[in-house]
């Protein structure tokens, strides 16, 4: 029952100083509705493989398919959030989220409004719907940049480290918060991060890579650990959470450890 | 009293702007009656005045200057409205950029002084040959501003376009122009600096009006006073299109934290 699939995809940069394998041939299937976490060594490749599935990234071989249908460049169906705060400064938040409904077919005008306000509220920034996000916080563009994402309805959402860049309490928050979007929206997801915690935290599975070129090198069922239904703040604490981490983390220093091995080689 | 990079009171700031231009004109002015330099060479901030007066009641100046103006702001609207979209054009397909850059980097570099007798030849000395300076001078620089100013929007604002669904040509409009127009503001507002500079070229080589002409004629006379008095008029006019510019660049892009 693949919805997302990857075929032998690979991507190869040619640089001035030579080829980069980014990924090595990898195939890869996900089903509707499925939450998956990419984990892996800085540099591995983890960015590329989800631009290559956002269209924004040409794979070198392979393909991906979309319900079956083979996609080409970037459009509607893949929604991206990015790690830099890409909220557009130039309008307000409900500007943004505006800007997300502007490419949907078919929308009236009181639609939209109900939509924005639908959003604004999902993601907890009732009361700023006229501010320009220059003048917001990091974690509140973040908040934007997803509501806006979502506005457009993506058949598949994109995420690579949108928590990255702020600081662990506000990351906890957005966590929290991310758990209930993801209920009650239930869109297909790929999210990139660093923190291991985040990763089981949020996923319905985890998949943990190779140092470059990337290899799945651990495929977790974290539903089946950790049924995302009773997941919360707590959940941090529960022994499956605490056992799960510890194996991951450990997967995760051997391989950068072989990743320093073969720089120095 | 010098705090380093630290914002100052609003009040002090125009008491301090103040102060520099009556400490200039006090300097002139002693200097002017001292009998150092000869009135003919530097007359006296109360003469320059008087002739300021003359030239708008006897000659006619206000004239002239509607004349240079106009020449001015059409010569820059014709740049503006081709550079702009030629400018997204090149920073947007990569084979346009190609195809102009080279080319428009040789025009920037020729003195516009050196064009302005070719121009004379094509255009004659009439209106046309006038615009044909102001344009070569500020539509060549203008299309690689636009093109660096669209180039730096951020990659993932254009991705994150794309990724809602925009096609090319929405993500030129939608994203690309509002996230570049206020340095491309910016831009246009130097550039009309610049078209001054070319403008009295233009009207000192062959003209038989505007500000540029007007000046020139007096050399002839020696009537210093008046000379001094037209080149302020063009600081003037030059400082309040500026502060037009950047009065409409703060109401424009408020979000602008600055
Ligand atoms: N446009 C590009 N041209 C050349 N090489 C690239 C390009 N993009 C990525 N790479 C290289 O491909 C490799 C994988 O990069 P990628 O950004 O996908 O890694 P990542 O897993 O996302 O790393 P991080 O965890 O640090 O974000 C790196 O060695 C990187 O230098
Ligand atoms: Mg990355």
């Amino acid at each position: 029952m693949s919805y997302l699939s990857l075929q032998d995809v690979s991507k190869t940069f040619r640089t001035a100083t030579g080829d980069v394998e980014a990924v090595a041939p990898l195939s890869l299937h996900i089903v509707q509705g499925e939450i998956v976490t990419f984990l892996g060594p800085s540099g591995c490749g983890k960015t590329t493989l989800m631009r290559m599935v956002g269209g924004l990234e040409r794979p070198t071989t392979g393909q991906i398919l979309l319900d079956g249908q083979p996609l080409g460049g970037p459009d509607r169906r893949r929604g991206m959030v990015f790690q830099s705060y890409a909220a557009f400064p130039w309008l307000t938040v409900a500007g943004n989220i505006r800007a997300g409904l502007r490419y949907r077919p078919g929308i009236s005008r009181s639609e939209q409004a109900d939509q924005i306000a639908r959003l604004i509220d999902l993601v907890g920034l009732t009361g700023f719907e006229d501010s320009y996000t220059s003048r917001i916080s990091g974690g509140m563009r973040q908040r934007v940049a997803i509501a806006r994402t979502l506005a457009a309805d993506p058949d598949v959402l994109l995420m690579d480290e949108p928590f990255g860049a702020l600081d662990a309490l506000t990351r906890e928050h957005l966590q929290t918060q991310l758990m209930r979007i993801n209920r009650t929206e239930g869109k297909t997801t790929i999210f990139v991060t660093h923190d291991v915690e985040e990763a089981i935290l949020l996923a319905h599975r985890t998949l943990v890579f190779s140092a470059r070129p990337a290899r799945v090198i651990e495929d977790i069922d974290v539903s089946t650990l950790l049924p995302p239904a009773a997941r919360d703040t707590e959940t941090r604490d529960q022994p499956a959470f605490l056992d799960l981490r510890k194996r991951i983390q450990t997967v995760l220093r051997q391989e950068h450890h072989e990743g320093s091995k073969a720089d120095v080689a | 009293m010098l705090s380093f990079r630290t914002a100052i009171p609003r009040r002090q700031e125009v008491t301090l702007g103040v102060a520099g231009l009556v400490t200039f004109l006090v300097v002139w002015q002693l200097v002017a009656v001292s009998g150092w330099i000869k009135p003919q060479f530097l007359p006296t901030p109360g003469a320059v005045l008087a002739a300021f007066w003359r030239l708008f009641t006897e000659a006619g100046f206000a004239g002239d200057i509607a004349i240079s103006v106009g020449r001015v702001w059409f010569a820059f609207f014709l740049a503006v409205i081709i550079a702009v979209p030629l400018g997204l054009l090149m920073s947007s397909y990569r084979a346009i950029g190609a195809f102009f850059e080279p080319f428009i980097d040789f025009i920037r570099y020729l003195p516009v002084p050196a064009l302005v007798p070719l121009l004379i030849i094509w255009f004659g000395v009439g209106e046309a040959s006038k615009i044909a300076v102001l344009w070569m001078g500020t539509f060549f620089q203008l299309v690689l501003l636009i093109n660096e100013d669209t180039k730096r929007v951020p990659r993932e604002y254009i991705e994150s376009g794309l990724t809602l669904g925009a096609n090319q040509w929405q993500v030129m409009r939608d994203i690309i122009c509002p996230a570049a127009l206020p340095n491309m503001v910016d831009n246009l507002r130097i550039t009309l600096g610049w078209c001054w500079t070319y403008l009295i070229i233009a009207e000192i080589v062959a003209a038989s009006s505007g500000v540029g002409h007007v000046i020139w004629s007096l050399r002839r006379f020696v009537k210093t006073p008046e000379v001094m008095a037209g080149i302020i008029a063009i600081g003037i006019i030059g400082l309040l299109t500026d502060q037009a510019f950047r009065l409409l660049h703060r109401r424009a892009f408020v979000y602008l934290d600055r």
